[in-house]
């Protein structure tokens, strides 16, 4: 049976576009969240903060991380008609998504490009992605999400 | 990565910092002399002279170089641990620089410093709101720029996000933003200093009041002169850059106010909580350091002792740099976007000529201390 | 659902605050040792230039001591127009003197003299 890895990101498009292979193909789908750790490397550079201003960052970061997972996942399970399986892993989120692809032999990967998940956002997902890896990849081309509407989460198109 | 525990973790610092030293020694000893010597442009030493590339922009080229070319963006485990020790070194550094002082030549220039950054600060604060505003950006997203537009960048950026409810994906925008402007002020400003023919004096008052990111501002004066003493750049940027990280705080709890003033929440923000959570403690120690130089405890002004504490400082600070360089990584810089982008540049912009034009009217050549 | 633990850890302290402890703490150690190795351990100081420029005169020949505040040497900067005065910042005896007047000196590289302080005092 094929097996396909969702890389889990607020873009509902792609879950659909993976739901849908997976419908077609009659294959297994697996979604896979990835929590960013790599806050505490991106400020690294700033030697100023002061005391816990920058654990408190650090950790206001993480919990933004654990309510965005329980959010997607929530969402994806809700548009997901048969049963599948959602993973969690913590790290740096092109280097999971990889190690996941490996570890499980997927047959393909589908995830939104730009891929907006933690400091992804300034990061480019895919590309990394593609150079460690052998199997299949669907690229799904996403509006970027309205970062910076007055009132919108940053997700969800 | 399971988290290490006690010994473990100390030995894994080891390779990290090994590398920076070794970098920073090969730097120092080889490729220092050798740029002094050359011939570029018809003029010897022109790198070094016209371009600032003395040893300290060289450590922060060569730690972006490592992170950027070599280790293909990302510091490889191996390096991780010893590489997050660049901070201690650059704070060791900072609080050794207060030997540089005396109490009443920081009253002197104190008085200026805090005129002038508090005029910025406040002013580059209600730039951001009005312009942030203007242009449609999210509230939270304003207090985060308005405060690290305001004083110190990152830091302030940092410290002010959790307050004001910022998403820390705009955040990270913010932080590229503000990040790549310092980095990019941290080349020029030597080569429009010596330009211009400015003054150590003049120099420090400038990059410590115009430099958007405060990180760069030590760098940028040693860039502009590498010596370590009294009545250089970076004795007196670093003034400006001691009363900016001071008013972080005061800052954040200005914007909190700003943020939450017409609800319930405002009435539970306390300046006091703010000042306990956020005040940078190693203040306290460059603040020590310059009590025990007012009392001549390390050495007079021109001796042996006091020669060899500016060496060691100069090693130190080198070595924080290497570190520095390589958390830029220049991938991510280039991501940044969107309203951050125009709002910031905007704002470091208008802040960085603006300085200069004031420090050219208004500070005099030559300190009085 | 791991926790992810790596998150809130920043070096090899916790926060910045016991990083700031951990500076203090560390440039204590560098100055006391530097402070113990220039007053105790080392016997004697080369001094060499301090900035580039000309020796003008050496008020000190080899064997003579010499107190707190007196001349040592005196050097001619560029584009300055009187000579700066060097004066010893602490009591002790010269070992020797290399530099002679006239001579072009080169900041931190040309040594002038070498001073063997007294024990205690901060060459």
């Amino acid at each position: 049976m094929m097996k396909i890895l969702l890389a889990l990101d607020p873009s509902t498009q792609t879950m659909d576009e993976a739901i849908k292979i997976a419908t077609d193909k009659q294959a297994s789908l697996t979604a896979l969240f990835v929590l960013d750790t790599t806050w505490n490397d991106y400020t690294a550079h700033d030697w100023l903060s002061g005391s816990g201003s920058r654990a408190d960052f650090l950790e206001y970061a993480r919990d933004h991380e654990f309510v965005s997972e329980t959010e997607c996942a929530a969402t994806f399970r809700k548009r997901c008609p048969f049963q599948c399986e959602v993973k969690s892993a913590t790290g740096r989120v092109s280097d999971e998504i990889t190690r996941e692809l490996i570890e499980g032999e997927y047959d393909l990967l589908v995830m939104s490009h730009p891929f907006r998940r933690g400091l992804e956002v300034v990061r480019d997902t895919a590309g990394k992605i593609l150079k460690d890896i052998t199997c299949s990849v669907y690229l799904v081309q996403t509006n970027p999400p309205a970062l910076f509407s007055r009132n919108g989460s940053a997700s969800l198109p | 990565m399971e988290e290490k525990q006690g010994m473990a973790k100390v030995l894994a610092i080891i390779p990290g910092l090994a590398f920076m030293i070794l970098t920073l020694f090969v730097l120092r000893t080889y490729v220092e002399p050798w740029m002094e010597n050359v011939v570029v442009m018809g003029q010897k030493g022109w790198l070094v002279k016209v371009l600032s590339l003395n040893y300290i922009l060289l450590s922060i080229l060569t730690g972006m170089f490592y992170r950027n070319v070599i280790f293909g963006g990302k510091i490889p485990d191996w390096a991780a641990e010893g590489f997050r020790t660049t901070r201690l070194f650059i704070k060791s550094g900072v609080i050794m620089l207060g030997s540089l002082y005396t109490i009443q030549g920081l009253l002197k220039v104190g008085g200026i410093a805090i005129t002038l950054i508090f005029s910025f600060v406040f002013g580059t604060i209600l730039f951001v709101i009005w312009f942030g505003g203007r242009n449609k950006m999210d509230r939270s997203l304003i207090g985060v720029m308005a405060a690290s537009c305001g004083v110190c960048g990152v830091s302030a950026a940092v410290a002010t996000t959790p307050a004001v409810r910022a998403k820390p994906a705009d955040v990270a925008l913010a932080i590229a933003t503000i990040l790549g402007f310092g980095i990019f002020t941290m080349f020029i400003s030597p080569a429009i200093g010596h330009l211009l023919h400015l003054s150590d004096y003049q120099f420090g008052a400038w990059v410590g009041t115009g430099i958007l990111n405060s990180g760069q501002v030590l760098a940028t004066c040693l860039a502009y002169n590498p010596d370590i003493a009294p009545g250089t750049a970076v004795a007196y940027g670093e003034i400006w850059n001691v009363v900016r990280v001071i008013s972080i705080p005061f800052v954040v709890f200005f914007i909190t106010l700003w943020y939450w003033r017409s609800e319930a929440q405002a009435e539970h923000i306390s300046l006091v909580k703010i000042i306990k959570e956020k005040f940078p403690l190693f203040i306290f120690g460059f603040l020590g350091m310059t009590a025990l130089s007012s009392f001549g405890m390390l050495g007079a002004e021109g001796s042996e002792t006091i020669h060899l504490m500016r060496q060691v400082m100069s090693w130190i600070f080198g070595l924080g740099l290497v570190g520095q360089g390589a958390y830029i990584d220049i991938r991510e810089l280039k991501a940044a976007g969107g309203a951050p982008l125009k709002v910031g540049l905007a704002a470091g912009a208008i802040k960085y000529v603006l300085a200069l034009v004031v420090v050219l009217l208004f500070v005099a050549k030559e300190a009085n201390f | 659902m791991s926790e992810p633990k790596k998150n809130t850890k920043m070096t090899v302290f916790k926060t910045d605050r016991h990083e700031d402890m951990a500076a203090i703490f560390f440039v204590t150690v560098v100055v006391a040792s530097i402070l113990i190795y220039m007053a105790f351990i080392i016997p004697s100081v080369t001094i060499k230039a301090p900035t580039s420029g000309k020796v003008v005169a050496v008020a000190v020949q080899k064997g003579s001591e010499v107190k707190k505040g007196d001349l040592l040497y005196s050097l001619q900067l560029k584009g300055k127009p009187e000579p700066k005065k060097y004066k010893a910042v602490t009591s002790g005896k010269i070992l020797s003197v290399t530099a002679k007047p006239d001579d072009a000196v080169k900041k931190g590289k040309d040594v002038i003299l070498v001073l063997q302080h007294e024990k205690g005092t901060l060459p």
